[in-house]
């Protein structure tokens, strides 16, 4: 998968077979009894006469849009990669490179759009072979109507056609190029002609592009031709005078109006002069949802000022309000492309079952690109040297290196005079008035900013920023409430702090004033710090002395060791004498510690007890020395059991001791 | 003793707020000033000329002509004013003007950091920082109309090829970030810049991929022409080969004669296919691809086409040029003494 940016084009995407009915056949032989043929039937379906909206990822230029589409061809984006080649144009069953799909671009007046979908028999030339035309997945379908000439000039060659669909594989996380495709792998159709403008008069051109079928008509495709390095506008076949015919389409489609004024021999003229008399000429388009009408009228300089779209457009946008807006816009979109070409036409007409359509229209000669190259380029202050048939300013204008400008100025008095203004815009870098010792010259109203310049004359830029401040300021309620509610607390605030400057016993900062919660808290903290006693009291010493125990009060200590020696069941004096010769903690841990009730206690609550005491000492040992655990093993430390913290006593040895089995 | 001192710390913090809540305005989305968040950034708004009449920033419809590209430093001393003028309603005493000079300098610097945060795009971070100079431009031009989000990015340093496709990041350290960008009128845009940049791109919006040719615009209505440059098959560079003409059908205008481009392409140059027998479809498709285009301004490099960008190169602040001629002048006082 491509990257994030990055797409892979490919030059196509072949399926394994074409569209259509397919007959399985399965064979067993060399078996011991025959096996019956098996048939089973497989449809490889396709679209054919009309595209599923869910397979149009995209379409540009987009579908109603007016632009400088010019230099751009148009183009339609398919979801599956296959779909241009699952049907082969020649009719055959072989899957053939060449696609079966084309995009035809064809302008206003050369060529006309059925104004109803009809049935799709009817939607091809007539005496083209289709294959298995009972193979469609719709009944009725769009059909495009163009002469031979037409074809000839503006359908792609059969040589044009496959360099004009190719695969295009995108990530499809990448939402610009792959637009919630589902696999990233797009197939594009190109169109063959760009949408341009026309030049020589300037109006608008309205484009109508059409996705056809080429099915059995592949041999229609015109020859190669002499190329051509250059062209003018010039439609290919003009049929805009059946406009006058489409008025009274619906009389007409009845048979009521056989007797229409028409001058047939027109028909196949190509290039009629189109000028503005043309459009004015012809008698009232009708509805209001008629675009040719307004196209026609529509001067260059009126596309500079009035940026606002054609009627044509305005119709489409229009026609999207109305409930049954997607047929609506469909229909309002192809206004202008439905002259009745294939009734009057001296010549053969071609039929194309139409998949998809839009229209759009191309309203701008220049290209983005040229404007910007054509802009001009300066500093604000600079002034566009006048062209030189230009009439001369009624009052040219006076702009100095510094970027004021002479402007009138009334005075208060009702003279007339003359005043510089330069607006926020310089041409110059321009410094900015920084405070000194921390104070800001302010302004309290206008006439402060009032400047003289050497020249005698006043200097006003200063002074009408500073009105149109105020006025912007006074313009909004709110701003006014909060600067005046500001200003109160800002008061509000001044008087508590000279309250607080009496009661507090430290001078305060005057510097930090501004901020008193800072201020506050960084003095009671260094008080704090500094005078621990006089803010929170006397320290708590880290361990209290324990409660007196009943009954030990008053014994001396050779008469406490008797009665812990008692207790246990040691005989003091032996442990004594012991201890004179190895040591007290020796002593005791050779001597024998007497058993009570040896023969009722069993195994296994001789270890649990065990357990218990060896919790509970460890225990012990966590309250007399509370960060025990948090010592623990650290980083670097020797992996250690809390117990092997201190040296092993006695009391651990009891512990550890075997178990004495043959203890009496 | 630890919870008694807790107990007396935070004690003290809520009197110490309840009593600075007075007067310091924690904000919600910056946290806290002295200036209430509203009026800062109205002010802020201000400073970045909000509501400004158009004839106040342009005097004179001369400074401004169609298809013109205008660009401009800012005049601080000029959004000051703005604003003091703002500040001045309702100052009725002299006690009321004795505030405003006392609190004037800090809420400068507030209104100064929150001017930067007017514009604040998803996803980028918000940027603070005391304010520096501000440029920018004016663009009248049809292009404004016609190009609905065109894209406007200024750079300090020129670290994006100015034909490569990609960019880099809003919060990129070269990329300057723009303080405002609005439509004033149809056809007219304001960019606001933070800093002086020394490339601006504007660029063609990106509607997809597309394909087509470069239209000759010189050339006369009659006789209308396109063009195609020919790109390396493998990589997709431009090649340094006379751009290709293209071929139309004799009778229809905009129709292309594609096998014959086809075959021009592949005479234009042996990098165009890899295939002896000529352009494969995708090698076509390739040569055929158009990207959105970008004007790039200020770049030196495009001096010899566009002479008139030079005029937005400063060579010299006003206040260099100031001292130069200060010094100059001192030396000429100090030869026309000596002899």
């Amino acid at each position: 998968m491509p990257s994030t940016g990055h797409f892979i084009l490919r030059s196509n995407v072949l399926p394994p077979v074409t569209a259509g009915p397919y007959e399985l056949v399965s064979e067993q032989t060399d078996t011991p009894f025959a096996i019956n043929t098996e048939h089973t039937s497989v449809t490889v379906s396709a679209p054919r006469y009309t595209m599923p909206p869910d397979q149009i990822l995209s379409s540009f230029p987009p579908a109603n849009a007016e632009g400088a589409w010019g230099d751009r061809l148009p183009q339609i984006v398919l979801k599956r990669r296959t779909l241009p080649w699952e049907r082969n144009p020649l009719g055959l069953v072989d899957v053939s490179d060449t696609p079966w799909l084309a995009l035809v671009v064809v302008a206003e007046g050369e060529a006309e759009l059925s104004r109803e979908p009809r049935p799709v028999s009817e939607c091809v030339t007539s005496g083209t072979v289709l294959r298995d035309p009972s193979d469609r997945d719709v009944e009725q379908t769009y059909c495009l109507s163009v002469t031979e000439t037409v074809v000839g000039k503006i359908f792609p060659c059969l040589e044009d056609l496959p360099m004009l669909t190719h695969v295009r594989e995108v990530d499809i996380n990448d939402t610009e190029l792959a637009n919630g495709d589902d696999d990233g792998f797009l197939a594009v159709i190109l169109a063959n002609r760009l949408p341009v403008f026309d030049a020589a008069t300037g109006t608008p051109v309205r484009y109508l592009a059409c996705l056809v079928n080429l099915e059995g008509q592949l041999e229609e495709l015109p020859p190669p031709s002499e190329p051509r390095r250059d062209f003018q506008w010039e439609l290919a076949q003009d049929w805009v005078f059946l406009q006058a015919v489409t008025d009274d389409a619906d009389t007409w489609v009845t048979g009521g109006a056989t007797s229409t004024a028409i001058d047939i021999s027109q028909a196949g003229t190509v290039g009629l002069p189109q000028t503005e008399s043309s459009g004015a000429a012809r008698p009232k388009a009708g509805s209001s949802l008629d675009g040719a009408t307004a196209m026609r009228t529509t001067t260059n300089a009126e596309t500079w000022t009035q940026v606002t779209g054609t009627s044509a457009t305005a119709a489409v946008t229009a026609a999207a309000s109305d409930p049954n807006a997607a047929a609506v816009v469909r229909s309002a979109m192809t206004i202008g492309f439905h002259l009745p070409i294939s009734v009057y036409a001296a010549e053969r007409v071609l039929k194309f079952p139409v998949l998809a359509h839009w229209s759009f229209t191309t309203n701008e000669g220049a290209t983005f690109e040229t404007l910007m190259q054509d802009l001009g380029v300066g500093l604000l202050g600079e002034l566009s040297t006048p062209a030189p048939d230009a009439p001369p300013a009624p009052t040219p204008t006076t702009v100095v290196a510094s970027g004021h400008l002479q402007l009138d100025h009334r005075t208060r008095r009702g003279d007339t005079s003359q005043a510089w203004y330069r607006g926020p815009f310089v041409p110059h870098p321009a410094d900015r008035e920084q405070p000194v010792d921390g104070a800001l010259s302010v302004a309290h109203s206008a006439d402060h900013l009032r400047r003289v310049v050497p020249d005698g004359s006043e200097d006003l830029s200063y002074a009408a920023a500073f009105e149109i401040g105020r006025l912007l300021a006074l313009s909004q309620l709110s701003v006014t409430a909060g600067l005046l509610r500001f200003r109160q607390e800002q008061f509000g605030a001044a008087r508590l702090r000279a309250v607080v400057d009496d009661v507090l016993p430290w001078p305060i900062d005057t510097d930090q004033t501004r901020d008193l919660r800072h201020l506050l808290s960084t003095l009671f903290v260094g008080q704090l710090a500094s005078e621990p006693v006089a803010f929170a009291g006397p320290t708590r010493p880290v361990a209290d002395p324990g409660r007196p125990i009943e009954g030990l009060a008053g014994l001396s200590e050779a008469r406490l060791d008797q009665l812990v020696a008692t207790g246990f069941g040691i005989d003091l004096d032996k442990l004594a004498r012991a201890s004179e010769a190895v040591g007290v903690v020796a002593a005791l841990g050779d001597t024998e510690t007497p058993l009570l009730q040896r023969d009722n206690v069993d195994e296994a609550s001789l270890t649990a007890l065990r357990a218990g005491l060896t919790d509970e000492v460890l225990r012990l040992a966590e309250m007399a020395i509370p960060d025990l655990r948090a010592r623990g093993p650290g980083p670097g430390d020797r992996r250690r059991s809390p117990r092997a913290h201190w040296r092993r006593d006695a009391l651990d040895d009891l512990l550890d001791r075997p178990e004495p089995e043959e203890e009496t | 003793m630890k919870f008694t001192a807790d107990a007396a710390v935070s004690y003290a913090q809520v009197a110490a707020t309840q009593i600075a809540g007075q007067f310091i305005e924690t904000d919600p989305i910056d946290g806290d000033h002295l200036v209430p968040g509203e009026l800062r950034r109205f002010l802020a708004g201000l400073r970045l000329l909000q509501g400004v009449p158009f004839s106040y920033l342009v005097p004179d419809a001369d400074l401004l002509p169609p298809e013109s590209i205008r660009f401009f430093y800012i005049d601080r001393n000029w959004t000051d004013a703005l604003v003091q003028g703002a500040l001045s309603v309702g100052t009725v005493t002299t006690t009321d003007r004795a505030q405003l000079e006392t609190v004037y300098p800090q809420l400068r610097d507030e209104v100064d950091e929150t001017e930067r945060t007017i514009r604040t795009p998803t996803g980028e971070e918000r940027l603070a920082g005391a304010s520096g100079t501000i440029t920018g431009f004016l663009l009248r031009s049809r292009i404004v109309s016609g190009w609905p989000a065109l894209h406007v990015r200024a750079y300090s340093e020129d670290v994006v090829g100015d034909s490569e496709l990609s960019t880099v990041a809003e919060s990129h350290p070269s990329r300057m970030k723009l303080l405002r960008m609005e439509r004033l009128a149809p056809a007219v845009l304001l960019v606001l810049i933070d800093g002086v940049p020394e490339v601006v791109h504007i660029e063609e919006p990106r509607q997809g991929v597309q394909f087509g040719a470069r239209l000759d615009t010189d050339a006369p209505a009659t006789a209308r022409r396109a063009e195609v440059h020919p790109r390396h098959a493998t990589t997709g560079d431009p090649l340094d080969v006379p751009d290709v003409p293209v071929p139309f059908r004799p009778g229809a205008p905009g129709v292309i004669d594609v096998r014959q481009l086809r075959a021009d392409l592949k005479e234009a140059s042996p990098q165009t296919h890899t295939d002896p027998d000529g352009l494969k479809i995708h090698e076509f498709a390739l040569q055929m691809l158009r990207f959105p285009y970008r004007q790039v301004f200020g770049d030196p490099a495009n001096a010899e086409a566009n002479f008139e960008l030079d005029r937005f190169q400063v060579t010299a602040t006003f206040g260099e040029w100031e001292t130069q001629l200060t010094i100059h002048l001192a030396e000429v006082d100090t030869d026309g003494g000596t002899p």
